[in-house]
């Protein structure tokens, strides 16, 4: 059966839409970007980094592009001052959060949350950091996860539950001690179910999971890579 | 790590567990139900990390869905509780109300630290037990009786406008029941 078509306007241009197309798989059919931090093509969206917000014609709210379903006549402004304003600041809440040192980082110049950062023109953060202190797991033979350098995305734990099957992933607590967690918070090296395929490692969009073995800034993630596997699996969320 | 599920629990424990998953009919969602029913079955009222594991298993849930759902909710334990509960509410208005200096006199009454050992710095987020495991103290974000800040529960009963006097007073009760 066809999928009804939808006109939207995304920035006062008017594009054609499916129906069940979320706004930022509409703007990306048809190559518009919306600056995205836990969206990963090929996984379910949570909404979870909030940096994806557009402005909706009618309404005053803020609606994250990742989540929300395009509607038929929807105008959608994706560039504003106020977007601006509050995406920065989601941004400089997340560097609050943890302790992200760049300069000693794996994935240093190839972060997405420091490449965000540059392009939203974050060079500080007006809120006090939280320095918590957080421990790194050097225990499974690859990899590393770095508490540190979380920003909580969850790209790891869908792609460990939905594209590999093996859901060694999840999120503990609620709020401030949210954190990722391994089995029964075990030591990632001791996690029954981890087949250790790496693909965690590939969707994190910094350098809290990392492959052993490389120093810093040597760490590249190929997440384009588990895009294209969703798409040849056809398991597309 | 699940053959040692088997082991560590006893066959009544499992057979109670098998019975609270069958009873709730494999339907979605009835995780929670069945980790508050295990939870209270328990003498000390909470989920051990093999009962965790075994519940995983009949389930067929992953390990970390069910560590995460039995952290996300203050209504687990995953340590064992003492015989007798106290909470202390540190919303905003029993805080207005001097719900801590109540929490600091009750922690020094029963003898528990002060300093915080949680991580992250969550000063107001307390899951404490005597060694003797006869208190435990904890809080919570409000009650909903706020009009009667500073609210205590003492296993499960009410205690509005609390001070120091009345909280000694309950646990000289509970002492003396227990004597
Ligand atoms: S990409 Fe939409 S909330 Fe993160
Ligand atoms: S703040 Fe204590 S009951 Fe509401």
């Amino acid at each position: 059966m066809p999928q009804k078509k939808l006109s939207v306007r995304i920035d006062g241009e008017l594009i054609s839409a499916v129906e069940g197309q979320t706004i930022l798989q509409a703007a990306r059919a048809n190559g518009k970007r919306i600056p995205t931090l836990c969206d990963l093509e090929g996984l379910t969206p949570v909404g979870a980094c909030r940096l994806c917000i557009v402005e909706i014609s009618g309404t005053d709210r803020l609606f994250p592009a990742c989540t929300t379903p395009v509607q038929d006549g929807m105008s959608v402004t994706t560039v504003s001052p106020k977007l601006t304003q509050y995406r920065r600041v989601s941004l400089e809440l997340l560097f609050v959060e943890r302790n992200h040192v760049c300069s000693a980082c794996v994935s240093n110049g190839h972060c997405e949350l420091q490449a965000m950062a540059t392009e939203m023109g974050i060079s500080t953060v007006r809120f006090a950091y939280n320095y918590p202190k957080l421990a790194v797991d050097l225990s499974h033979p690859r990899y590393v996860l770095d508490q540190n350098r979380c920003i909580l995305c969850t790209r790891c734990v869908r792609v460990c539950a939905e594209l590999e099957g093996a859901h060694v992933w999840e999120v503990t607590s609620r709020g401030i001690h949210s954190r990722i967690v391994g089995d029964l918070n075990q030591k990632w090296g001791d996690a029954k179910g981890c087949t250790s395929c790496g693909k965690c490692v590939q969707a994190c969009p910094t350098g809290a999971l990392a492959e052993k073995g490389w120093a810093v800034e040597e760490m590249v993630k190929k997440n384009d890579n588990i895009s294209s596997l969703v798409r040849r699996r056809g398991v597309q969320a | 790590m699940h053959e040692m599920a088997k082991e560590l629990l006893d066959a009544g424990e499992r057979a109670f567990i098998d019975q609270v998953i069958v009873s709730k009919d494999e339907r979605p969602g009835a995780l929670l139900g069945i980790l508050e029913a295990v939870q209270e079955h328990h003498p000390h009222k909470y989920l051990p990390m093999e009962t965790l594991e075994y519940i995983a298993l009949k389930t067929q849930t992953p390990l970390s869905r069910v560590y995460s759902v039995a952290t996300f909710y203050a209504l687990f334990n995953l340590q064992p509780q003492g015989d007798n509960t106290i909470c202390i509410c540190r919303g905003t208005a029993c805080h207005t109300r001097g719900s801590r200096n109540l929490l600091e006199s009750l922690r020094l009454e029963l003898g528990l630290t002060l300093e915080d050992e949680s991580d992250g710095g969550g000063a107001d987020k307390i899951l404490q037990t005597t060694p003797d495991q006869k208190f435990t103290v904890r809080t919570v974000a409000c009650f909903g009786q706020c009009a009667l800040a500073p609210v205590v529960e003492v296993n499960h009963h009410i205690c509005g406008h609390a001070n120091e006097r009345t909280l000694q007073r309950e646990i000289q009760t509970i002492e003396r029941g227990s004597e």
